[in-house]
């Protein structure tokens, strides 16, 4: 499962597998979907096609040699942070956790306004992060959340004038402003 | 030329407005330097959609004090936090976090924060004697030499940056192919949109970068993240004896000096110069034991090639238009986002408004040093900033800037989408700067190559026509092939940071004791 070994050979499947397969796979869409491209009828010269083909080909190429590479032990060493421990597990709860939350996030946003939303979505993302998902450890990253969101949404919205749904009861509460 | 045009941009930098803006972007760039997840690249893409309401000049010295800034964050980080960091400033920590564990942390902040306005000043005076001269040269640039320089620019950034060069033209790949996305500005037809008529004015260049850099970043470290408390060294001692000063003044003029080249060629990045500038000083040490246990001048050295060449990296970026890292690359998104394509004319064309720039970044220097010296507990109080606060804010900024761009929940979908494309591509080891600087860089060398055809009639022999692109076209050759020769030769190519490392490793192995650094 873990790719944090900077062993340059190591065998076992990895995901960077498929990842090479769908680079090479995004470089035949490339090929075969620039053909579709309408050229407009005077040019004789180099048209809207010719650079698609040229990084369809590149691409191709990339995730051919790329796989090839991989399956023959090679692994690419993962990324270091001051915050990654590279001996730990992949944790993909939190991974899942953090895509739900900010796609729900997403389309919460024109229905309950922006900072609401995003309350909600930093403390699921905060909760899950610090290891303990009962409702009750879930309370502070909540609040912590909301007030992070009513804070940059009356600075950016009140100053600066950035379009941001605020939600019905925060926008009446500042609406004197 | 010269002196007194940068005299003039010291008169426009110098109104209270544009030196708040200096001031809010060397804070900010700070700020984001010493928070682990995020970087400058991130930062100005976030406060892309400033360009909406700043003034050009106020919007691009932010910017500048950003990326300056986030130079001098990332020491702090590296010297203080008991984790290894990024790969520009690990050479930093390899000494520094020694030095701060045997209680000298005080005098490492200080020789990397002088030696980084001392390698900062320097190299921005450089960039102002330079960029005229090149100008000179590249006003004869044609549009088949442009396409060779970008051509240049991919491949080295795609072979520099990383440990291996198929993953940084997987990478690039990415890039091209998301720049491709949306109408073609030539001829108005639409490629690749899908169908979907939000793609058809492209993928904004804020949504990709926030989701590459921030939201794979905040999906990495979530995967992986470091249990327990974060544990900050303490920074004692006193900030710089006169021995200290003695034994870093060298090095601040040396890593000078490797960092500025490298910075300007299109090989950018700051991880080769750094490296050799470790190298350099301890080979010239008179002090080698110390190497290996907090050798100040381990510190110097890096620190200031580290700074001297993002100073250098601005030079291709404002004569020819050429970015070298993601943050230039992005600078350079804001440059067009005011209709301004930075090339050998931007001198003439917008002459005081890159005066003014510049001119800025010498009192941004000057301003990074008072706020990285004296108040330094205040970053450091940010060092410990709870994780899961630190990523879910990280979130919701992402969610804020790419928000902002167009209103459009889709948007919002799109990042995460392309958040988990990076955060694969940390897992696979592929680097993420190739794909913001392919999707930046691509439609311009697209633009230059189909300009540079429609002259020679589709003739492809222009594209060899001049000395310069057959230079410039050999180098790009050179940088792709080089390394996979090298490793036929020699075996799998050592990044700079594993040559590093094991150099550490023996140097550990010598003293008798076997501590790992950062455990």
């Amino acid at each position: 499962m873990s790719t944090s070994t900077t062993e340059p050979t190591r065998k076992g499947f990895s995901g960077e597998l498929v990842g090479a397969v769908l680079l090479a796979a995004l470089g035949v869409y490339l090929l075969v979907d620039a053909g579709a491209i309408a050229i407009p009828g005077s040019s004789n010269t180099v048209g809207p096609r010719f650079f698609p083909y040229a990084v369809g080909g590149l691409t191709l190429a990339t995730g051919a040699l790329l796989a090839l590479r991989v399956l023959r032990g090679d692994r690419g060493p993962a990324d270091d942070g001051e915050d990654v421990d590279p001996d730990a597990p992949t944790d993909w709860r939190a991974v899942a956790v953090i895509v739900v939350a900010f796609v729900a996030h997403a389309l919460l946003i024109n229905v309950v306004g922006w900072p609401l939303a995003v309350a909600l979505m930093f403390a699921a993302v905060a909760t899950t992060l610090q290891g303990r998902m009962t409702p009750r450890a879930a309370v502070r990253p909540f609040l912590v959340g909301l007030t992070v969101g009513c804070v940059v949404w009356i600075v950016f919205v009140k100053a600066l004038n950035v379009a941001l749904p605020g939600g019905t009861v925060l926008e009446f509460l500042t609406s004197w402003f | 030329m010269g002196i007194s045009d940068l005299l003039g941009g010291f008169a426009d930098a110098i109104t209270p407005v544009n030196l708040l803006f200096a001031l809010l972007g060397v804070v900010l760039g700070t700020a984001v330097g010493v928070l682990p997840g995020i970087g400058p690249a991130m930062t100005v893409a976030l406060l892309l959609p400033a360009t909406y309401v700043l003034e050009p000049t106020s919007a691009l010295i932010m910017f500048a004090g950003i990326y300056y800034g986030g130079m001098y964050g990332g020491s702090t980080t590296s010297i203080l936090l008991n984790t290894p960091g990024e790969s520009a400033s690990i050479m930093t920590a390899l000494e520094g976090n020694k030095m701060a564990k045997a209680g000298r942390g005080s005098a490492a902040l200080a020789t990397a924060a002088i030696g980084s306005f001392v390698a900062g000043t320097i190299a921005t005076l450089l960039l102002a004697l330079v960029a005229p001269a090149l100008v000179q040269v590249a006003i004869n640039v044609t549009t088949a030499d442009y396409f060779a320089l970008a051509v240049l620019a991919f491949v080295a950034v795609a072979s520099v940056l990383g440990s291996s060069p198929l993953r940084g033209l997987a990478s690039l790949c990415l890039g091209l192919y998301l720049g491709l996305v949306g109408t073609d500005v030539l001829t108005g037809q639409e490629r690749f949109t899908l169908g979907i008529p939000q793609l058809s004015d492209g993928i904004d260049v804020v949504v990709v970068a926030v989701a590459l850099f921030a939201v794979g970043e905040s999906l990495y470290v979530a995967s992986r993240l470091r249990k327990g408390s974060v544990q900050v060294i303490d920074h004692k001692g006193s900030w710089m004896t006169r021995n200290d000063l003695r034994r870093s003044w060298g090095p601040w003029l040396r890593g000078t000096a490797f960092g500025f080249p490298f910075g300007v060629m299109p090989a950018g990045g700051a991880e080769i110069p750094t490296f050799l500038s470790y190298a350099t000083e301890k080979k010239l040490t008179k002090h080698p034991e110390e190497f290996g246990h907090g050798a100040i001048e381990g510190v110097a050295g890096p620190e200031a090639a580290n700074n001297a060449s993002a100073a250098g990296v601005l030079v291709p970026l404002l004569t020819l238009g050429i970015p070298t890292s993601a943050t230039a690359a992005i600078i350079l998104a804001a440059f067009q986002g005011y209709g301004i394509q930075p090339g050998p004319t931007l001198l003439t064309t917008e002459g005081p408004l890159v005066w003014a720039l510049i001119a800025s970044l010498f009192i941004g220097n000057a301003m990074l040093l008072v706020l990285n010296l004296p108040l330094v507990g205040l970053w450091v109080k940010l060092l410990r900033i709870p994780r899961p606060y630190l990523y879910a804010g990280i979130l919701t900024f992402a969610s804020l800037g790419s928000f902002a761009v167009n209103a459009d929940p889709l948007d919002l979908v799109i990042l995460m989408g392309l958040g988990l494309l990076g955060f694969a591509m940390r897992r696979f080891g592929w680097p993420v700067a190739p794909a913001v600087i392919g999707l930046i860089l691509g439609p311009i060398a697209e633009t230059n190559l189909r300009r540079a055809l429609a002259i020679s009639d589709g003739d492809l022999s222009v594209l060899v026509d001049s000395w310069f692109s057959r230079v410039v076209l050999l180098l790009a050759l050179l940088a792709l092939v080089g390394p996979v020769v090298l490793r036929a030769v020699r075996g799998r190519r050592a990044t700079p940071e594993e040559s590093a490392q094991q150099q550490e490793d023996r140097e550990v192995q010598k003293a008798g004791n076997r501590e790992g650094w950062g455990a």
